[in-house]
């Protein structure tokens, strides 16, 4: 079932879009949901697996080269010891915070609209986490000691130190990745048992099987999932705020003009979150069309994952704005300099376009016609997703390559290896999301029947927004 | 075939008795181990071992024992050559050889001739150190770049070896023969075709070796070269005294210093004695001296000075005359009036030398007056002439033979040679010149000359230009493999003494001369020989003496006696009124270069990766240029031009220096090299040539006629550009207080106040650790006032560490690994800038931002404040670089140490570990020596005494500029600097509280030109 475009806006401007096109019953929100899984695969799909495949063997070929030669096979240097390694590292872990917020601080908030979006974004941060993770691990000098970062009982009687930034990070992110992906399984579980229950092939069955764990929708069951699923909503919650405070202690906590700075922590999650929904419309974009999904993810959706790409913008405006006020205001000539460095030194190309692409383009969504346009939306998610990436790299090595020591200043070049790591790690991601695609239904078909009862009973019983509980209104699935 | 492949194998250290192996056994009492064997039973059962192990052998258990000692003891004896000559350690180091031990032993090494006495340590007969004889009076405990650098060259694998005679390969005695004959050819017109070409050289037994030789070929005849040839300077003496005489400047008693176009502390060969001596005075106060420096290209003595005046080369002697015409007219030195001639009204220079002229007026017997070797003859006798007028002489210059075999070196000589050449009529030159043919000046076409001598035998550490236009062709041994002497500046002779056994097939000096002589005796007895005769010793006597000398590393009483030199005032005035300046256009200097000299060390990598103290530049070098000279010519940093100079062209790139002179371009010499390196077949990794590709051989538009300097130079743009690897990011100091400096005048009053706010520990939040009361609190002060900025700590931390050099690429990429880094700051106008010179290492911070921030622990903090990095549990985040405000900490990006070969491995101090990829380094204020130290007083039970631990850049500084050592001990001269008003530290306001202190910097500006 596939709605034209028109259908989906709304004739008054003063009413919301609807959260889901037409009241399709239980059986064609699975037949719609699963119909990507089980029709055969399609041109374009393996044109871009194919695609994406290049740059995963390009991933891996850089990565061979930087084990093999070295952290030399880098453009890193002394001043700038960290550059695309961290800056990468950074982008993808912010990227990774829309799944998170989607999922458990909207659901806990009751926001409906995250029903029909939250398991493609859960899926890109569990991917953008995988892909964050490798850069920790490469850019050590020798990654073969990777484990010494882990608190365990060493024969040497050593353990990390529990003071460094770093530290905290390796348990944030694998905290991190442990809470989103059984999140994002565990709601997957339902969906996997449809799935089993409608394969047609012994070999589907069996691997779908043992994935939905035994799941046979029986009230116990639903119970169960609804704690368990809510608890982890509880848990995951201060993840969103936790992870990006604490990468942006890696920074806050040094002595480094540009680094130093107590507004870190917020600014970063702001802008975590700026760059994870930007990252999900990028996604969400082309996905929802390929999938035949509109009347699920419809206009509403990316109406409001617009307007939080607005609000976290100002977020992060407000963090550049306070950063220079405390660089000129605090009378710190070395952080004033670094703050003047940015725009005026070599790298200023940088920070403008950082500046353009964060500050500038995000104000367009102030305008309702370009936030409901498919295609504006996607070009600024993309835009913002540049901008982030350029706001780290100004982080991290502009403030690196000009510190205390005018003598030690210095350029900061990136090599092929530099590039196909990041375009490796990009196309890996986007691969793994094809996959994704592919292999599990990319809307929780569970969820949206939730849903639609909920949106019928409020049409009869005149409006109330109680989410029913689960039991109450429980899906015909499976 | 000779042994040419031989792998290099460790020598035995020479202790005298090694071969002495006596049998303990038979001294041994019978032995038993239970009652059984006592009683006579065997003491195995037969059940324990089977009786066919016996016999498969055909031997009992004794017999296969004594079969296996006795191999092995053969084994032994074939490893342990045992010495021929004895070597004695220096005195104050114990007598036997403990194995992890080391041993220095005092030598020296000498620079176109002149001996630098130096200290080498030694492990098991692997030299791995040199350092400064503070016996020998060229060296006062100090040592230089070169000096150093010299230990590199020895274990270089693309040294040049065995000996090859017309494309053969020769073995040692086969090739005697061969000389033996050659010089036979040579007897019937005694020698009239024989032609030596030699370096400068002050050794005794090569002066006895050319008297023998001399005697037995009367008509052959030696020639001396060398490209930095001070013929100038003596024959400005000659001109001035009617004698080449050596003037020895002690600035020590100088309280005004004029150099005119002279390197007193950067390429002279007195540099460190000149740098000790004059910082010596350089303490805040009215003893203070002041040094002005009139030159061309911005150097190390003229970064150094108080007042610096550019000029072109050719207006030295102007400024020169308008000083002595000042001091005639205006101070009563009549004497001068002849040779004195005022500036010309307009000139930028006529302020300063009235002052200048005033103040050596006012200094009057505690002055002197230094003019550099790149200066004509007229300008040295102009300069005699000032210092016998201002009563300099005897009193801050003395006079002395010089020490060198021929007082003539330079290019006159050269001349000569190439002319007999030309006209065949030398049929073997021996040549054990440094590389004639590339350094030779250009016009003489040197290089093609001698492809027409019959048998050129060229002697030579690298298979360089010279190498591949001779067809004799030997490597040389290097000095720390061969017996020697050499005499000091002053005449103070040094027995050279090797460190070890040659290890290549290689032929020195002395034993080619002597195979020409057709002698069989060894070096270390001709030595001996002589010495025994000079100081007229016998027996027992002459042994004492000989090992004393070789503990020492000098005879005692052997420096020349000072001469009075009475300055003949009309040939003087006649010699500087009938100089002729080369004038017009663009004037070119040509300039010994601060890391490859002349070339020499151009094939090695710690002087090609050292940044040169004033440009920075690694691995290059650059035609340079004043900023408004630069702009004049259209030109900028990296361009390439076309320099013309009397039908000669070269192609350079430009680097723009602030206080360069205007109107004249410097060329520093040594690079553009075309060498080759032996492959040997042992080697893994094939030796590549380093100096190839780089630079710009600045020999070929040096002209015999105009040695050092000419006009005439046209430069055009050839749109191309050149990468240079330059060391140092930016050269301004940003407004930030880094390096301080106050004038005379401003401190204390001002400059105390100021100060106030760069000392002392911050108020932090968390209580700083009390190191008060520990026993040791290592620390270390840096007086800026004494820092020339030379590098000399540069190399010493280099060689000690066991730093590796990172390429010309890598240094590109910013990935130089130096420890220690002279971080350099120019301040004022491009034109006349403030040059301040300022060492920076690992400061071990007490509060250390590195340490906080390593996830694994890998740098943490000792008992005594060391700032520790533990290569072994580094896993290489780089987050400690990354929190390092003064950037020390030096990151292994490479596996710059993966591929040694054994003889580079031989390099390496033992008790400083080899990093391997992927972790930190950084300073470690030498913790393997105060490690060694602490050792030493726990074997004595007594606490580390003050001095008794130096750093390595402590003890290489010339200035005596780094003092290191306990804070906690009152007494020490570390703390005393500590409590100087003039103390400051870096960056202190981060709360870091760093161990290393700086002295604030005091310049004494004459107050009339300020």
């Amino acid at each position: 079932m596939s709605t034209a475009p028109n259908q989906l806006l709304a004739d008054d401007p003063l009413e919301p879009y609807p959260l889901m096109v037409g009241r399709p019953d239980d059986r064609t929100v699975t037949e719609d949901v699963l119909r990507p899984i089980w029709r055969p695969t399609r041109k374009g799909w393996l044109m871009l697996v194919g695609l994406g495949s290049v740059g995963v063997a390009l991933f891996g070929l850089a990565v061979t080269v930087t084990f093999a030669v070295g952290i030399g096979a880098w453009g890193n240097n002394i001043p700038v010891a960290w550059a695309f390694d961290i800056t990468n590292f950074v982008w993808w872990i912010g990227i990774g915070h829309a799944g998170t917020l989607i999922s458990a601080i909207l659901l806990l908030f009751q926001q409906r609209w995250r029903t029909s979006i939250n398991r493609m974004a859960e899926a890109m941060t569990l991917f953008a986490v995988m892909m964050a993770g490798a850069y920790p691990l490469l850019h050590l000098g020798r990654p073969q000691f990777f484990y010494w970062l882990f608190p365990y009982p060493s024969t040497l009687g050593l353990w990390p130190q529990f003071k460094s930034p770093l530290l905290w990070d390796v348990f944030a992110v694998s905290t991190y990745f442990t809470v989103s992906f059984l999140f994002w399984y565990l709601g997957l579980i339902p969906d996997l048992a449809s799935l089993r229950d409608a394969s047609k092939h012994r070999w589907q069955r069996m691997v779908y099987g043992i994935f939905a764990l035994g799941w046979r929708g029986s009230a116990h069951h639903w119970r169960h999932y609804r704690i368990a699923y809510l608890l982890l909503a509880g848990l995951a919650t201060p993840l969103v705020l936790s992870v990006h405070t604490i990468v942006s202690f890696d920074f806050a906590v040094s002595v480094l003009p540009g680094w130093h700075t107590t507004i870190f922590p917020p600014y970063f999650v702001a802008g975590a979150i700026f760059s994870g929904f930007a990252m999900v419309l990028t996604l969400m974009i082309p996905a929802r069309r390929y999938l035949g999904l509109e009347h699920f993810v419809t206009m509403r959706h990316l109406e409001n994952m617009a307007k939080v790409i607005l609000a976290t913008g100002l977020m992060v405006d407000y963090g550049y704005v306070m950063e220079n006020f405390f660089a000129w205001y605090g009378g710190n000539p070395y952080e004033a300099f670094a703050f003047w460095n940015r725009s005026h030194g070599p790298y200023a190309w940088a920070f403008f376009t950082q500046m353009t692409c964060n500050v500038l383009v995000p104000q367009l969504l102030w305008f309702r016609k370009l936030r409901t346009s498919v295609a504006v939306l996607w070009v600024i998610s993309i835009l913002v997703n540049v901008g982030m990436w350029l706001e780290r790299f100004n982080i991290i090595v502009v403030s690196l390559h000009r510190d205390f020591m005018p003598t030690m200043w210095g350029i900061y070049t990136p090599t092929w290896v530099d590039w196909s790591l990041f375009i490796g790690t990009i196309a890996t991601f986007g691969t793994l999301f094809l996959l994704f695609l592919r292999a599990v239904p990319a809307v929780s078909a569970s969820e949206v029947k939730e849903l639609r009862r909920q949106l019928d009973a409020e049409a009869a019983g005149g409006g109330t927004h109680a989410v029913p509980h689960l039991s109450q209104t429980r899906p015909e699935a499976s | 075939m000779p042994s040419m492949s031989d792998r290099p194998s460790l020598p035995a250290p020479s202790d005298g008795d090694r071969s002495e192996r006596p049998d303990s056994r038979a001294a041994l009492p019978k032995l038993w181990r239970n009652l059984t064997e006592l009683a006579g039973a065997p003491s195995i059962s037969p059940e324990e071992i089977p009786p066919e192990v016996g016999e498969l052998v055909h031997l009992g258990r004794r017999g296969f024992l004594q079969v296996l000692g006795g191999s092995a003891a053969v084994m032994g004896l074939a490893a342990c050559r045992p010495p021929h000559e004895k070597l004695v350690p220096y005195v104050h180091q114990p007598v036997e050889v403990t194995p992890g031990t080391p041993q220095a032993y005092a030598t020296a090494v000498a620079i176109d001739g002149l001996a630098t006495g130096v200290l080498v340590t030694s492990y098991q007969g692997r030299p791995t150190k040199v350092e400064g004889n503070p016996a020998h009076p060229s060296s006062l405990g100090a040592i230089g770049t070169f000096e150093q650098a010299t230990l590199l060259d020895l274990y270089d694998p693309g040294r040049a070896r065995g000996r090859e005679v017309l494309g053969q390969p020769f073995a040692l005695r086969p090739f005697l023969v061969r000389a033996s004959e050659l010089a036979a050819s040579h007897d019937a017109d005694k020698g009239a075709r024989l032609r030596f070409l030699v370096g400068p050289s002050s050794s005794p037994l090569i002066g006895d070796l050319r008297r023998r030789l001399l005697e037995r070929f009367p008509r052959a005849r030696f020639r001396t070269w060398a490209p930095l040839s001070e013929d100038a300077r003596t024959e400005g003496s000659r001109v001035a005294f009617g004698q080449p005489l050596d003037p020895r400047l002690h600035l020590d008693k100088a309280s005004v210093v004029l150099a005119l176009d002279a390197d007193l502390f950067g390429t002279d060969p007195e540099a460190l004695r000149q740098s000790r001596e004059f910082t010596s005075r350089r303490n805040p106060g009215p003893d203070l001296n002041r040094l002005y420096v009139a030159e061309t290209t911005l150097t190390v003595t003229g970064g150094f000075a108080d007042h610096r005046f550019r000029m072109r080369p050719s207006e030295v002697l102007g400024f020169g005359q308008a000083i002595a015409a000042a001091l005639a007219e205006r101070h009563g030195l009549a004497q001068l009036r002849p040779l004195g001639h005022s500036l010309p009204a307009g000139s930028p220079h006529l302020r300063a030398a009235a002052a200048v002229a005033a103040d050596l007026a006012r200094s009057r017997g505690k002055c002197l007056v230094a003019v550099g070797p790149g200066q004509p003859p007229a300008v040295h006798a102009l300069g005699h002439a000032l210092n016998a007028a201002l009563g300099a002489d005897g009193a801050t210059i003395t006079y002395r033979q010089p020490v060198l075999h021929d007082t003539q070196t330079g290019p006159d000589g050269l001349r000569e040679l190439a002319a007999e050449i030309a006209a065949g009529q030398v049929d073997t030159l021996v040549c054990t010149a440094w590389n004639p043919a590339y350094s030779a000046p250009a016009d003489l076409d040197f290089g093609g000359l001698l492809r027409k001598v019959p048998h050129s035998i060229y002697l030579s550490t690298r298979q360089d230009e010279t190498w591949a236009r001779c067809n004799w062709k030997l490597g040389a041994t290097h000095p720390f493999e061969s017996w020697g002497d050499a005499r000091g500046r002053d005449g103070t002779a040094s027995i050279v003494q090797p460190l070890l056994a040659p290890l290549w097939e290689t032929t020195s000096e002395a034993e080619l001369l002597s195979a020409i002589l057709g002698e069989g005796r060894s070096t270390y007895d001709q030595v001996r020989d002589l010495w025994r005769s000079r100081a007229r010793l016998a027996g027992p006597a002459f042994e004492q003496a000989w090992s004393a000398w070789l503990a020492q590393g000098i005879v005692p009483a052997t420096a020349e006696p000072v001469v009075r030199a009475t300055p003949r005032w009309e040939a003087i005035a006649a010699a500087v009124g009938a100089v002729k300046l080369p004038t017009g256009g663009l004037e070119v200097r040509f300039a010994p270069d601060a890391k490859v000299l002349d070339g020499r060390f151009a094939e090695n990598a710690w002087m090609q990766e050292l940044p040169d103290p004033i440009t920075s530049l690694c691995w290059d070098n650059a035609a340079q240029v004043s900023p408004a000279t630069a702009g004049q010519l259209g030109i900028d940093n990296g361009a390439v031009v076309k320099l013309t100079c009397r039908d000669r062209s070269i192609e350079a790139p430009v680097w723009i220096v602030p206080g360069h002179a205007d109107g004249a371009v410097t060329l520093p010499l040594g690079y553009g090299r075309a060498t080759t390196v032996p492959q040997p077949v042992e080697l893994d990794n094939k030796p590549e040539p380093l100096a190839n590709g780089i630079g710009f051989d600045a020999y070929r538009l040096r002209r015999s006629t105009a040695f050092w300097f000419d006009a005439g130079l046209a430069v055009t743009a050839t749109g191309r550009r050149w990468t240079f690897a330059v060391q140092q990011g930016d050269f301004a100091q940003e407004g930030r207080p880094h390096a301080l400096s106050y004038t005379n005048g401003d401190w204390p009053k001002q400059g105390t106040h100021e100060v106030e706010e760069h000392r002392g520990p911050q108020p932090v939040i968390i209580e700083p650790v009390n190191y008060d009361k520990e026993a040791y609190k290592w620390g270390m002060a840096i007086d800026l006032s004494r820092c020339t900025g030379c590098s000399a700590c540069v190399i010493a931390c280099q060689e000690e560490n066991n730093i590796p050099v990172v390429g010309r690429e890598q240094v590109q990429r910013r990935r130089q690994m130096h420890w220690l880094r002279i971080d350099r700051y120019f301040s004022g106008t491009a034109e006349d800038p403030v040059t301040i010179s300022q060492p920076v290492a690992c400061v071990h911070c007490e509060s250390a931002p590195c340490e906080y921030v390593c996830p694994v622990n890998a740098t943490v903090h000792s008992d005594e404040g060391l700032n520790e990095m533990i290569y072994n549990r580094c896993v290489g985040t780089r987050y400690c670089s990354n929190n390092c405000p003064y950037k020390v900490r030096r990151f292994n990006f490479l596996d710059y140490r993966g591929e040694m070969e054994p003889t580079e491995k031989m390099l390496m101090n033992p008790d400083v570990t080899v990093r391997v990829r992927g972790v930190m380094e950084k300073c470690t204020y030498c913790v393997q020596r105060i490690e060694r130290s602490r050792i030493q007083a726990r074997v004595e039970g007594r606490p580390i005494r003050e001095g008794e631990v130096k750093s390595a850049c402590q003890q290489s500084c010339p200035t005596e500029a780094i003092a290191f050592g306990n804070l906690n001990d009152p007494t020490s001269r570390v703390a005393a600097l500590h409590r100087d008003e003039r103390r400051y530290d870096l960056l202190h306001d981060l709360g870091t509280r760093p161990r290393t202190a700086y002295l604030v910097r005091i310049t004494n500006p004459n107050p009339e030109l300020t």
